[in-house]
């Protein structure tokens, strides 16, 4: 079965794919891995009459790091994002996050910059981005300008992108000295799905098991993924015990404002938080590394 | 538009239109049948190939985006007549039953292999995650790919 036919226009700087984004004549989409957009085309979701693709935009595959804040070209694939040496060692929780998407050919095609535009509310690699409080740079007709993550997602599949306006980076600071990191996924149909309920968190214990600082976001739970802030404060400046992990859990639970979904009523989702967040939590207080 | 790339080992230069996939344009436009349309969504994995030696789904990857990159199919496996180890261990332990998921999991299982040739079974199971056997015959599957590791546990 054929795609519905397009126009391919294949810009090879960053100012060409925004003449071409921004030109008025019909519908545009921009197109980077291609996972996302390729099946809603199939579909029929969206009939666009041309697409801009991004993949001969050298600048936009770059990963490297700018004065200890790790930049992620836009159009750097979750496989290559999991195999960069910069990455595992200087940002673990996000490179855990990149191996958990979906399976090896998609994390082959798959974009960094395409999974935010997308803003799925299971999005895997977010919540590790919420945690590091990272920013999204974009740029259209009326500019660059960044994005902090935590306000880059707008509502139920919505970015905070303007029309015309290309994601080009993900610049993430480095977590905070001594931080232990965790994301954990559960699916409740096969383990390559999205995740019903996706944790991350970044925790600081100081010496006597105080929580110093406490991160956790949540994928799944809520019309975007977000941060859990309630479990945080509930942490901040407490020892972590097993009664401060359940309370953060409730905390995350009622942070969360969970939809129904053939994956998982809303009740079941805000039960599994419960369960998720409490159990990353144990992970990284009994990590002994 | 024109396109061209490495196709098995030998450089293909060809014409397609802007909307095919690689899927399309190795089935019907260069009339290579061992690469399969299931699903169309990038969730069987039936049409998975390798792209400089990394898998992708030739259902959602446009055929523009391997130019000049290196893109081996089932047909590709075999070199001077002689079958891939992988295909060898295959047929000899029946790891196939209606042969549709067959391609696509031998070259995600190719693709793992040329990256870890040492995988455990565990290892072998999160590289076929992609890939959907309706059979459900996955443990010799998996016993076939350790079987055709090059350098075995």
């Amino acid at each position: 079965m054929r795609l519905y036919p397009f126009r391919l226009v294949e810009p090879e700087s960053l100012t060409e794919a925004v003449d071409a984004f921004g030109r008025l004549d019909g519908e545009a989409r921009l197109v980077a891995g291609g996972t996302a957009l390729v099946p809603m085309i199939r579909l029929g979701l969206v009939k666009p009459d041309r697409l801009v693709s991004l993949h001969r935009v050298p600048a936009l595959h770059e990963i490297r790091v700018d004065n200890k804040t790790l930049v992620l070209g836009a159009t750097a694939t979750h496989a290559d994002i999991d195999r960069a040496h910069v990455v595992r060692d200087g940002w673990p929780l996000l490179a855990e996050a990149v191996r958990r998407v979906a399976t090896p050919a998609i994390r082959t095609s798959g974009t960094i910059g395409g999974n935010l535009a997308y803003a799925e509310a299971a999005s895997d690699p977010a919540p590790a981005l919420l945690c590091h409080d990272a920013e999204v740079r974009v740029v259209g007709p009326g500019g660059a300008r960044t994005v902090p993550i935590a306000r880059f997602f707008r509502g139920f599949y919505e970015a905070a992108l303007e029309p015309g306006e290309i994601v080009t980076a993900v610049r993430v600071p480095p977590p905070p000295a001594g931080a232990r990191g965790g994301y954990i996924k559960f699916t409740s149909r096969s383990a390559e799905d999205k995740p019903l309920i996706g944790v991350a968190a970044l925790i600081v214990l100081d010496l006597s098991g105080r929580c110093t600082d406490a991160r956790v976001a949540l994928g799944g739970a809520a019309p975007t993924p977000i941060r859990a802030e309630g479990a945080e404060r509930i942490l901040r400046g407490e020892a972590v015990s097993d009664a401060a992990m359940r309370a953060a859990a409730e905390a995350a639970a009622q942070d969360a404002d969970p939809l129904s979904d053939l994956m998982g009523s809303a009740n079941y989702r805000r039960e599994m938080i419960r369960v998720w967040v409490r159990r990353l939590l144990a992970k990284l207080r009994d990590d002994k590394s | 538009m024109n396109l061209t790339f490495t196709l098995n080992g030998r450089p293909c230069a060809t014409e397609t239109p802007d909307h095919w996939t690689v899927l399309d344009l190795l089935r019907d436009g260069l009339g290579l049948m061992g690469t399969k349309y299931g699903c169309g969504e990038g969730v069987c994995g039936t049409c998975t190939v390798l792209a400089d030696d990394r898998p992708i789904r030739a259902c959602l990857v446009l055929a523009a985006h391997v130019r000049g990159r290196a893109l081996v199919s089932v047909e590709g496996l075999e070199a001077d007549g002689r079958l891939d180890p992988l295909q060898i261990a295959f047929a000899e332990r029946g790891a196939a039953q209606c042969g549709f998921c067959t391609p696509g999991i031998m070259l995600a299982a190719k693709a793992l292999l040329l990256e870890n040739p040492a995988p455990t079974a565990h290892e072998v199971r999160e590289a076929l995650s992609g890939n959907l056997c309706r059979c459900t015959g996955y443990t010799k599957i998996v016993e076939a790919v350790l079987a055709a590791a090059p350098s075995p546990r």
